[in-house]
């Protein structure tokens, strides 16, 4: 009897979880699998893709425009990633020393991530950073006449750097977190040492974080390969100037839906997906010698 | 307790989920007459205006309903990609000027001289045998745009400034807007740095006896020609006679934005309508392209934006969607509601209705292309499928010119290759 009532259980789970097989398969695998076998066909969505092996990813190696997408988005993450997690990191770390008002500074800060990503607060970047805007004129007033930056193909890219470390506060609320999480009486053995400041963060509170650190760094690592909005509104979908912007995930959407080239688009998104995971991949096998977790 | 286990709930959700499904797949239950589906792109004053006259001409016809189907260009163009992908296009719908011969390859149109609400009579045979493509009247001319430069009548009363005379060349313009740039009092640019639009530039290469596409689907046009083309504009810039990219916001500017720095610029004919709005205290005024001094018989054309009646059209749609085409392209009624944000009617019919109440902006195109309508042409042929990118490849290739890390000489390799590249892949 009770096993026929688990049996029931279990169907009705099963019921009830049809919505999301059906959203799982529909929405995400048969798309992926699509796009798997698209990446080796010659499809411009108008007719019938034509199998054409490997040519797609062939076509990279030659493709200039490839490269420079490549290189933008490279520079982007190498650059953006440690100032963010370190900015988050370091407002953590003075939240966590008990201000008051804690809660109003945390969401305060928070902010950033929920628009960080939304069209708007990309065309407000446009006008700070634009021709006469306020970055413009503040520069003006020391004597610096740098025009637009998002026109300037060495400082545009600086810009978008900017505001992806703007959006600190998702990894900052993380950390604060991980910080709670340290026992206060480490702390206290370490004073008791001798250690200072400085040395109870390096040889305490770093070390008891790294998992956190860990985590953070995977997530934003995998946001910031995936960056489009931000790079789409303030290049007007260009990649401008001179390529400067031209982001991975937005060269993506120019060659299938402007240039109707989707087989070749699919293929670059899985060359994407191969390279997050294999980036992963390797940050999970150099984790085994620089994070902590509290059972080891 | 209601009563109702866990079976039971189980089946009534189940049932109610069927149901919704069905409901889902069951389509229009059908409240009589024609229901179809009219694609177009533009701002929001064109949105607006093409709403209400959809709206009135639905007032006028009981039994046709229409959906709008609206979007931004860009936006447009990508929906009708994935409509067309999934053969769920809009019964009637623009075509975006790099799209005509790609829908046409892909067998998007049909056919429109057997649809007898359709009223082709006000169209000379030359005429209509000039809108075919693949020798089919299956899109039909809705607005007339011409390459043309626009001045800032106030601006250039303001600043004393007399223009060149109306057949001056090149040259004579760069010349006067280099001058314009270095003595204006209110520190004005002569014009936006825009070497990427598309008019002009056929206007350019026509004039020295070239073609922007050939009938067999090739540019029609040599790397020199473009080189020269560019060359004109990059003296401009160097000598400060444009806006910089970063003064524009880089290329492709937004007039509301760059409005109140030049004098002049060089684009499409219907452009005065929508533009002059934006800035009601000054006046515009048009005027035909420089011309060279050696400039080929035939140069000037005619740019039509057509619309189509989907391939796959219900049979019984056809002649409520036959309506709707001869309301936008036959009747003044809709004019009179939408504007000439378009450009000048193609009817000749409409074409002179419009004179008689038209503004100052539009009469000033209306004259521009009536002009047009009378001087002789060579015939001009469509994009060919592959080169729906083309203008983003000429607009790179202007930019990175522009900022100096591109020769006129090697952009206008690029700009032949990408384009060249673009066609084989297609084929």
């Amino acid at each position: 009897m009770a096993k026929r009532s688990l049996l029931n259980q279990g169907r009705a789970a099963h019921v009830f979880l049809i919505p999301w097989w059906l959203g799982l398969a529909l929405v995400t695998a048969v798309p992926l699998l699509a796009s798997l076998y698209l990446a080796f066909t010659d499809y411009n969505i108008l007719s019938t893709p034509e199998f054409n092996g490997l040519e797609n990813f062939e076509r990279m190696f030659q493709d200039e425009y490839f490269w420079a997408a490549v290189r933008v988005t490279a520079v982007y993450v190498l650059v953006s990633i440690p100032l963010q997690l370190g900015f988050a990191l370091l407002l953590a770390l003075i939240l966590d020393r008990g201000l008051r008002g804690l809660a109003f500074y945390r969401s305060a800060f928070y902010l950033p991530s929920l628009l960080g990503t939304s069209v708007a607060v990309a065309i407000l970047w446009r006008q700070i950073f634009g021709d006469d805007g306020l970055v413009d004129r503040g520069l003006s007033l020391f004597g610096l006449e740098l025009g637009s930056w998002l026109q300037n193909p060495s400082l545009s890219l600086s810009t978008l750097i900017v505001l992806n470390v703007w959006t600190f506060g998702s990894p900052m609320v993380i950390f604060l977190a991980g910080l709670r999480q340290v026992p206060e009486e480490l702390y206290e053995a370490a004073k008791v040492d001798g250690a200072g400041v400085v040395r109870q963060f390096t040889r305490v509170t770093i070390p008891l974080i790294t998992p956190i650190i860990f985590f953070n760094l995977i997530l934003q690592t995998i946001g910031a390969f995936q960056t489009f909005t931000q790079a789409h509104v303030i290049s007007g979908g260009t990649g401008g100037p001179a390529n400067s912007t031209l982001f991975y995930t937005l060269y993506i959407y120019q060659q299938g839906f402007l240039n109707f080239d989707m087989g070749y688009a699919s293929a670059l998104a899985w060359v994407l997906m191969g390279a997050i995971a294999l980036i992963t991949a390797v940050h999970f096998v150099l984790s085994k010698y620089w994070v902590f977790y509290g059972d080891d | 307790m209601s009563g109702l286990d866990r079976r039971g709930f189980l089946k009534l959700a189940g049932a109610g989920a069927v149901g919704a499904f069905l409901t889902a797949c069951g389509g229009d239950s059908g409240s009589g007459g024609a229901s179809l589906r009219y694609a177009w792109w533009g701002n929001n004053v064109r949105q607006q205006n093409y709403t209400k006259a959809l709206k009135e001409f639905a007032a006028k016809n009981p039994g046709v309903q229409i959906e709008p189907e609206f979007a931004d260009y860009a936006a447009f163009q990508e929906r009708m990609t994935t409509q067309i992908s999934a053969r769920d296009v809009a019964d009637i719908f623009w075509i975006a000027s790099p799209q005509v011969l790609t829908y046409h390859k892909n067998k998007l149109y049909r056919r429109l001289d057997d649809i007898p609400t359709l009223n082709l009579a006000d169209y000379s045979k030359e005429d209509l045998e000039s809108y075919k493509l693949g020798g089919q009247l299956n899109t039909m001319p809705f607005g007339i745009f011409v390459p043309a430069l626009r001045y800032n009548e106030t601006f250039a009363k303001e600043d004393e400034v007399e223009l060149p005379p109306a057949d001056a060349d090149w040259d004579a313009w760069a010349a006067f807007l280099i001058e314009y740039a270095k003595d204006n009092p209110n520190k004005r640019k002569g014009m936006p740095y825009e070497p990427d639009a598309d008019l002009p530039f056929e206007s350019w290469l026509r004039q020295r006896g070239e073609q922007l596409w050939t009938q067999d689907g090739q540019p029609g046009f040599t790397a020199d020609s473009v080189r020269a083309w560019f060359d004109w504009w990059d003296k401009l810039l160097k000598a400060g006679a444009v806006l910089s990219l970063s003064e524009q916001e880089g290329i492709g500017p937004d007039w509301a934005l760059v409005g109140k720095k030049v004098l002049a610029n060089m684009g499409n004919s219907n452009h005065i309508i929508d533009e002059a709005r934006m800035f009601p205290d000054y006046r515009y005024k048009l005027r035909a392209m420089p011309v060279a001094k050696d400039a080929q018989a035939g140069y000037q054309f005619l740019y039509f934006p057509r619309m189509a009646i989907y391939q796959g059209i219900d049979d019984d749609k056809v002649e409520a969607a036959g309506k709707i085409v001869n309301y936008n392209t036959n009747d003044y009624a809709m004019l009179k509601t939408v504007g000439m944000t378009m450009g000048a009617p193609v009817n000749p019919k409409v074409f002179k209705q419009s004179l008689e109440s038209a503004s100052g902006d539009e009469k000033e195109m209306l004259t521009l292309v009536q002009a047009g309508r009378e001087a002789e042409r060579r015939p001009r042929f469509e994009a060919p499928p592959g080169t729906n990118t083309w203008r983003t490849a000429m607009s790179r290739a202007a930019e990175e010119i522009a900022l100096g890390r591109l020769s006129t000489a090697d952009g206008a390799k690029r700009l032949l290759d990408e384009i060249q590249a673009g066609i084989s892949r297609s084929r």
